[in-house]
């Protein structure tokens, strides 16, 4: 066995005792998944509001924001040179930044962390793109699981609606770079199809709760409540002891 | 599993000028041939990471070869490809094992850097480039050089010599013929 292998194993169990440990509250990680236009960010926002209330500690991360990459991916975008594999790479490797300087270390300290938009945004569409699920879920890795995936569930034409309602979608949004259609609304409605087709597929495989996003603001935020008050109170999933052992390992050991 | 493209020559190492020059005198020495060349960083995205503020936190050695990835993803459409449509000889420097052993050298999993590289094509020949990484800062040009300075410079991971080295020996392990079964 390798030093490496062995320092891993070892940080493994630092970490399954960590968030194991039952004297204090834990980091809780929350997803809000869905496509445009169904309303997540209205609810992590009135989400986030309650659970200050609460007298959580909340903190929040949005895709494709951080600060090393981000700068990266806009400018791609702004001249659109993007193909579907270097867009997926290049969200990944901004979401796996965020995880080791973000994510993780607000997991660590106890505080609950809202993901607005997850992994399963890039692996549903880039695999509406075409890409390999398997081959865009390994660049993922090591996986972190959220506590509990919320998704927000609307058809096509309301997310189409609901989006060209208030903006001209941008080139890539609309998934100009694959359907090759001039007109950005009807590639938007033509890309959002395929994108809640996989997301449908992922919320079955990865066990999300779904939202009617098709409820009033009110009742899904209830909802919400309830759900949460429901699920929080589950046990740390252990197959986030390797994605936690190499952050720790990254910064030369637990804090 | 594809067939190796035998007009494909990966030239890989730690020593990111040593490999510039030993792929220009590749190219020189093909004198009746064509040949096409494509160089690490072709897309900008590590020039991007070195302006970036410290604020903006490092990379770790994962993140960066994602970005390895991405930016390999880049010269393949634009570089690569297109000239061996042409019926170039291409020549990569670095390509594949390059990034795999610096990953391995890193602790990272064999089977995950294989995978992540899978949508890349197999050269048909590979060149290692045995000189060691540049001792000075400023001649440090290669990928190898830029990540060691980058995973050790902020984080107390293993020291930059050592994971020179590692990569180094991962690489000779890479070149290897692998005995029959």
């Amino acid at each position: 066995m390798s030093a490496s292998t062995h320092s891993l194993r070892a940080l493994s169990l630092r970490a399954r005792t960590h968030f194991g440990d039952p004297t204090r509250r834990r980091g809780l990680l929350v997803a809000f998944e869905g496509p445009d236009g169904s309303g997540k960010t209205t609810q992590r926002k009135l989400f986030k509001t309650w659970l200050k209330a609460e007298g959580y500690d909340v903190v929040t991360t949005k895709w494709n924001s951080s600060d090393l990459i981000k700068p990266i991916i806009k400018s791609r975008k702004a001249v659109r040179a993007l193909s579907p594999e270097e867009f997926s790479l290049l969200h990944a490797a901004d979401f796996r930044h965020r995880v080791e300087h973000k994510i993780l270390p607000a997991l660590w300290s106890g505080q609950l962390v809202i993901a607005d938009r997850f992994l399963f945004t890039g692996l549903a569409r880039d695999c509406a793109r075409g890409l390999d699920l398997d081959w865009v879920l390994k660049l993922y890795q090591p996986l972190l699981w959220p506590d509990i995936v919320f998704y927000f569930s609307v058809s096509a034409d309301t997310s189409s609606k609901r989006v060209s309602a208030n903006r001209t979608p941008n080139y890539y949004e609309a998934g100009q770079d694959v359907t090759q259609i001039d007109d950005p609304t009807v590639s938007y409605e033509r890309f959002i199809t395929r994108v809640i087709r996989e997301y449908e597929s992922l919320a079955v495989i990865f066990n999300f709760i779904t939202v009617d996003a098709e409820q009033s603001i009110g009742e899904q935020h209830h909802a919400i409540r309830k759900l949460f008050r429901d699920c929080e109170q589950r046990s740390w999933a252990d197959s986030n002891a390797d994605a936690v052992a190499e952050w720790l390992m990254m910064r030369g050991g637990p804090a | 599993m594809r067939r190796p493209n035998d007009r494909l020559i990966a030239v890989d190492g730690v020593n990111g000028n040593a490999m510039v020059a030993a792929a220009k005198h590749l190219i020189a020495a093909e004198k009746k041939r064509r040949v096409g060349v494509s160089y690490w960083d072709a897309s900008g995205i590590f020039g991007e990471v070195v302006v970036a503020e410290d604020s903006a936190g490092r990379p770790s050695a994962r993140t960066l070869l994602l970005l390895y990835a991405a930016d390999l993803a880049f010269r393949l459409r634009w570089e690569i490809k297109p000239a061996l449509d042409e019926g170039l000889l291409v020549v990569a420097v670095p390509y594949i094992e390059t990034a795999i052993a610096f990953g391995r050298a890193a602790g990272l999993d064999a089977d995950w850097l294989s995978d992540v590289f899978g949508f890349a094509p197999r050269a048909g020949q590979r060149r290692l480039i045995a000189a060691p990484a540049a001792r000075s800062i400023s001649d440090r040009k290669g990928f190898v050089e830029f990540g060691c300075q980058q995973i050790t410079g902020a984080h107390s991971g293993p020291p930059r010599r050592l994971l020179m080295r590692r990569t180094g020996s991962h690489l000779r392990a890479a070149s290897k013929p692998r005995k029959a079964r």
